[in-house]
């Protein structure tokens, strides 16, 4: 019965948890660009992440290790480098969105503009780092980021056509800006494949002491949290779609994001945007930062984890201790959070094959998964979507930085 | 023993089971025709010389380097996925940070 608490809650976590400021903002951007059009990209990188995260958790069940202890030691001190520097800077881009995030919720709801709460929310985060247990960082933001369901009731009562809504399921050539859509379909993957959820559910699989026993509760939890979440993203994307498109409303700024909710729901919808966005934003955050302090404290074998005291891991807390203020600088130096987070996005989708080959190499080798190692279609599907990401966003970024948007 | 993938870049664990760093290079003595194992290194010297010599050497002139932990062989045996070493991590080089880090930054923080 413990397994079946276990599965329910981890799925909870993926639903609350998989909202963050780059699966909103990227949806907002579709759906307002596109109509349906790019629903298919959001289907493409749930089910991407589904299989990543469904083999971080085996890769940890099985070996016991976590992805960094295993890519060094299988691949040795220089190779490693790579990927890890690769992910620490993408994430520590990501995290300075979701801190962005935060502010910018804080700034709708006081009037007060973003960037001077960026400190004061790293810093809040900082304590919440400093004095909570795994748990609570994993579990209580989850559950708290269930608010974004806001997002799911809004476009039912939208009542958008729900064959033109399927239709966007299949992959379609745009009809105009070829650029942006490109662009677009790829910051939507990037902010679905993002590397910390899978670096971050394989360390909380070690943090919480997985075995075998617990490959079915990770098969059902990756899978299925990933997929309803993957539905809070395109539940955005619907939103945008009905409430933007058709009076031609561009989403270059976060207010107008904003009017995906406190359109069909009028001044409470305000309110729970205001508080999803919040919510999701700083879950997120947290968990980056402890991904990024949990990715180098085990590439380099120092002593790690959330649930010790800091003066036990001291290199390890000091490493999210710096990260989250030097995130929110760029905040405070005023970089734009919209522009930013999709930029980010982007080129998280171009590192995709960094971040996400070592992992399969991994997954292939019976040394560390004995008789689990992966099937074909885990293999073949993880592998098409990074090459799609990568050689869209090696095409894509390009465009979008010359096209000056 | 395969010295690639059964010792290097392994995490090492102390006497009292404590994370103490991964096992950056091993020490060889050469005997004839045949190499033994005689020690297990760790730290960033060892580490730098991997990742690129010239780099290593520059830093060694700047004496930027910090000691480099030398555990001898007979100290060491292969527990499960870990490399457990018969020492006080505390008590080495390797630790020099982590105590440096906690002294002066981390435990200083009210609530550590």
């Amino acid at each position: 019965m413990g397994k079946l608490l276990e599965v329910a809650l981890g799925i909870v976590t993926g639903i609350g948890g998989f909202l963050e400021a780059g699966s909103l903002a990227t949806a907002a951007q579709a759906g307002a660009g596109f109509g349906f059009q790019l629903v298919w990209a959001i289907v493409l990188g749930s089910i991407c992440i589904a299989f990543l995260t469904e083999m971080a958790g085996r890769l940890a069940a099985v070996s016991h290790h976590t992805m960094p202890d295993a890519m060094r030691e299988r691949f040795g001190l220089r190779f490693f480098l790579v990927p890890l520097i690769t992910v620490g800077l993408v994430s520590f881009l990501v995290l300075a969105s979701e801190i962005g995030g935060v502010s910018l919720a804080l700034q709708f709801a006081t009037g007060v503009p973003a960037r001077w709460w960026a400190l004061p929310v790293a810093v809040a985060l900082w304590l919440l780092l400093w004095k909570g247990t795994f748990s609570v960082v994993e579990k209580g933001a989850s559950l708290l980021g269930l608010v974004t369901l806001t997002f799911v009731v809004a476009a039912f009562r939208l009542g958008p056509e729900p064959r033109e809504v399927l239709a966007g399921i299949l992959p379609s050539l745009p009809s105009h800006e070829p650029a942006k859509y490109w662009f677009t379909a790829v910051s939507i993957l990037g902010a679905s494949v993002s590397p910390y959820l899978f670096y971050f559910y394989s360390a909380g699989a070690v943090e919480d002491g997985w075995d075998e026993s617990y490959l079915m509760v990770n098969r059902l939890t990756a899978g299925l949290g990933m997929t309803f979440g993957g539905c809070v993203a395109v539940a955005a994307l619907v939103c945008a779609a009905v409430v933007l498109q058709p009076r031609g409303i561009g989403v270059d700024q976060y207010d107008q994001v904003a009017l995906l909710l406190s359109t069909p729901l009028g001044r409470a919808g305000f309110w729970l945007f205001v508080a999803s966005l919040g919510i999701a934003c700083a879950g997120a955050a947290l968990q980056i930062a402890l991904q990024i302090a949990y990715l180098t404290a085990q590439g380099f074998g120092w002593p790690w984890s959330e649930n010790l005291y800091p003066r036990q891991a001291a290199r390890f807390s000091l490493v999210y201790t710096l990260a989250l203020p030097l995130a929110a600088l760029l905040i405070l130096a005023g970089m734009d959070v919209l522009k930013l987070t999709i930029m980010s996005m982007a080129l998280t989708a171009l590192s995709l094959p960094v971040t996400v080959v070592p992992l399969l190499v991994l997954m292939n080798d019976p040394l560390y998964l004995g008789d689990h190692t992966n099937g074909w279609i885990s293999n073949a599907a993880v592998l098409v979507v990074s090459a799609i990401a990568c050689l869209v966003a090696l095409v894509a970024i390009p465009l979008q930085i010359l096209g000056g948007s | 023993m395969r010295i690639g993938s059964e010792v290097l870049d392994q995490q090492a664990v102390d006497a009292d089971g404590r994370l103490m760093g991964k096992v950056d290079g091993v020490a060889l003595r050469l005997d004839g025709d045949t190499a033994e194992i005689s020690a297990v290194l760790l730290g960033g010297a060892t580490m730098l010389w991997r990742i690129s010599p010239r780099l290593a050497r520059w830093a060694e002139r700047r004496r930027w380097t910090t000691a480099t932990t030398r555990i001898a062989w007979s100290k060491v045996r292969k527990i499960g996925v870990d490399v457990k070493v018969d020492v006080d991590a505390e008590r080495t080089p390797a630790f020099r940070w982590e105590r440096w880090v906690r002294d002066r930054i981390i435990g200083r923080i009210p609530g550590a």
